[in-house]
């Protein structure tokens, strides 16, 4: 019995610890952003919400979030719309060569994303798509589409393609059987690979740096513009921001899915 | 509500395009040498079945696994294209047609339900397909599910059901459209033995009451005799033998047929000449055994097939010209034992069982006389469908 308590103590002790260890950076960053002095400094000395009116009042960062909220929303949805298409074939169908073109679809979470940026660069740049939201879409594309696939072919492996076929006796066509049987049954992947693939797309910045220029500057690239000449909280300030906006997206889908399951089960 | 029947046993599934078949015969679904075989495999999967269902009745595909049953039954919903030979329903070529024209009702081994929509909104579907009236939609799905007595959970969500709700939903979304005729992949193989027994009859109710055409896959020979009207047994993509389940069961034409679908003590000998129309064949520590079934020349090998239940045990008497034996193992199972018997001093191990309650039980190390009545020894082919052909 003892022996249990020790042991159960033990492991929350190990988890707390290694809880401060993942969150330490944002801890600091969240109580940095409160500070009222012009540069970064660690621990704080006094409190203020300058910063954070700082960051609305920035025009690179209002411009910034616009251009990477309109890229991730367009790659979470082109994401989806590629990624959904190719799990089914991935999944669903034998054909020569499956297991290569499986592995060209993961194959970007392979490479750095430093060589990625570059040959898009250098892929992009005679079209001319660099600087445009399209350069940026299609960057992001080949970053997102595997997690895509990945959460979609998950859902997929564990629906009942005999569902499918069931369907198909009882006088449904292809696009009615899709329609109405596949696609619920891949919603939950679906939904969380939209998901990741927006977020990703937001958050992405070495990529982004090779393939957007003055026009088209992403947040994160323009954060780190601004570090480059200054540091003040209000770097700090919007980094809390985008950690919420990221923790709201993933709550909401969570309990929108969650909502959805416990309503099937009970 | 619960007291009105789904549909009357005279008013079966009428599908479109209904003709009499060209041979002129009862027979509503045939399938005429169908062949599958699959791309780098050797041997095929189906190789050449021919069969032919008459209408309203029940048909049950016999078979070990792999025997390409399954594949059988999915030539015939479309779910599988044939290499070879035709599908007719009603008179009418369906080879070509696909899945969603065919008009099948297929319960599926896993059932296949759609996991997102409830009960009644699974029955519907077929009829939704077929873009049914809204008010006819309601009675048919209300008519569907009263015919497997589920009308109480028409609300309910898949994940909800027991096994046997689940199977009992499946068959209700695929009779509601009234199909041409009605394919079941092993509907029991699911169940706990219990619920096994209550849906053979179940299945058995709704059909004789539906009237509808019935193909049913099994591996289980109890289920394929006690359902069906006629019974196919399968093996390595053939079928050894069609006939009603006593032909099957009594008189089955090869050992493959013996075996499979019950206890069969298999005897070789050699056929000494005929009396009347049984065969006279000389077995070993048996002596001249007269047996029926497809007579053998005279100085040809021929199989003789024993059940074990046909055999009958008395204590050894003294007399002469009976067969005796020495009770090697007794095994108790309730409502029967199951001996073995080794005949004479060093000649067959008989597979005997005798039902409990009519005598003592013998214990091993007995002496026994065996007898048998005249009927019981049967002749069976030894050749086996594998081979040929596979290699």
């Amino acid at each position: 019995m003892n022996v249990s308590r020790l042991s159960r103590a033990a492991r929350s002790v190990v988890l707390t610890v290694l809880y401060l260890f993942l969150l330490a950076p944002i801890i600091i960053v969240l109580v940095e952003s409160f500070d009222n002095a012009t540069y970064l400094r660690f621990p704080p000395e006094g409190f203020t919400l300058d910063a954070y009116r700082q960051v609305f009042a920035n025009e690179a960062f209002r411009e910034g979030f616009q251009v990477s909220g309109v890229t991730a929303a367009a790659t979470a949805l082109l994401a989806v719309l590629t990624g959904v298409p190719a799990a089914l074939a991935l999944t669903r169908l034998r054909f020569r060569g499956r297991s290569a073109v499986e592995a060209a679809f993961l194959s970007p979470l392979l490479v750095p994303h430093i060589v990625l940026g570059l040959a898009l660069l250098l892929i992009l740049a005679p079209i001319p798509l660099t600087d445009t939201y399209w350069g940026l879409i299609l960057a992001h594309l080949g970053v997102t589409v595997p997690y895509v696939v990945r959460t979609v072919s998950a859902s997929l492996v564990s629906a009942d393609p005999r569902a499918e076929e069931a369907a198909r006796t009882l006088g449904a066509g292809g696009f009615t059987t899709f329609w109405r049987i596949t696609l619920p049954a891949i919603r939950p992947g679906l939904f969380s690979g939209g998901v990741i693939a927006f977020l990703l797309s937001f958050d992405e910045t070495v990529i982004s740096l090779f393939v957007s220029g003055q026009n088209t500057v992403p947040l994160p690239v323009a954060v780190l513009q601004y570090v480059e000449y200054r540091s003040d909280p209000s770097v700090a300030s919007l980094s809390v921001l985008l950690v919420l906006l990221s923790v709201v997206v993933v709550v909401l889908v969570e309990r929108g899915l969650g909502l959805r399951r416990t309503l099937r089960s009970g | 509500m619960a007291d009105a029947p789904a549909r009357t046993p005279s008013a079966p599934a009428a599908p479109a395009g209904d003709t009499p078949s060209p041979e002129g015969s009862a027979a509503h679904l045939v399938l005429d040498g169908l062949v599958k075989t699959y791309p780098g495999k050797d041997g095929a999967a189906v190789r050449g079945v021919d069969l032919a269902v008459e209408r309203g009745r029940m048909l049950a595909v016999l078979g070990p696994s792999g025997c390409g049953k399954s594949t059988t039954l999915r030539m015939i919903a479309g779910l599988v294209e044939p290499t070879a030979g035709r599908v007719r329903v009603g008179g009418r070529d369906i080879t070509d047609a696909p899945v969603h024209r065919r008009d099948m009702g297929v319960v599926f081994q896993s059932y296949a339900l759609f996991p997102h929509l409830d009960v009644a909104r699974n029955v519907a579907f077929g009829l939704e397909m077929r873009k049914t009236p809204k008010a006819d939609l309601k009675r048919k799905v209300a008519e569907a599910l009263e015919l497997v007595r589920l009308g109480h959970l028409a609300g309910r969500r898949i994940a909800q059901l027991s096994g046997g709700q689940q199977q009992r939903v499946a068959l209700a979304r695929a009779l509601v459209v009234e199909p041409a005729v009605l394919l079941l992949d092993e509907p029991l193989s699911n169940l706990d033995a219990q619920l096994r027994a209550a849906m053979r009859d179940e299945i058995c109710r709704i059909q004789r009451e539906t009237g509808v055409t019935t193909v049913f896959v099994t591996h289980d020979q109890q289920e394929a005799l006690s359902m069906a009207d006629r019974v196919a047994v399968m093996n390595h993509g053939r079928i050894e033998q069609t006939g009603s389940p006593e032909d099957i069961y009594e008189r089955p034409a090869r050992s493959f047929v013996a075996r499979f679908v019950g206890r069969a003590n298999l005897l070789p000998g050699t056929a000494e000449g005929q009396d009347g129309d049984h065969t006279l064949v000389a077995l070993d520590g048996l002596g001249r055994v007269p047996a029926a079934g497809e007579p053998v020349a005279r100085g040809g090998t021929a199989t003789v097939m024993l059940r074990p239940h046909r055999i009958a045990l008395s204590p050894a008497a003294g007399g002469t010209g009976a067969v005796r034996g020495t009770v090697l193992s007794a095994g108790y199972a309730g409502e029967t034992v199951a001996y073995r018997v080794r005949v004479g001093d060093d000649g067959p191990l008989l597979d005997v069982e005798r039902p409990t309650g009519t005598q003592e039980p013998f214990g091993p190390g007995a002496e026994v006389e065996l007898t048998w009545d005249h009927a019981a020894p049967r002749l069976v082919s030894d050749e086996d469908g594998d081979s040929e052909g596979s290699r």
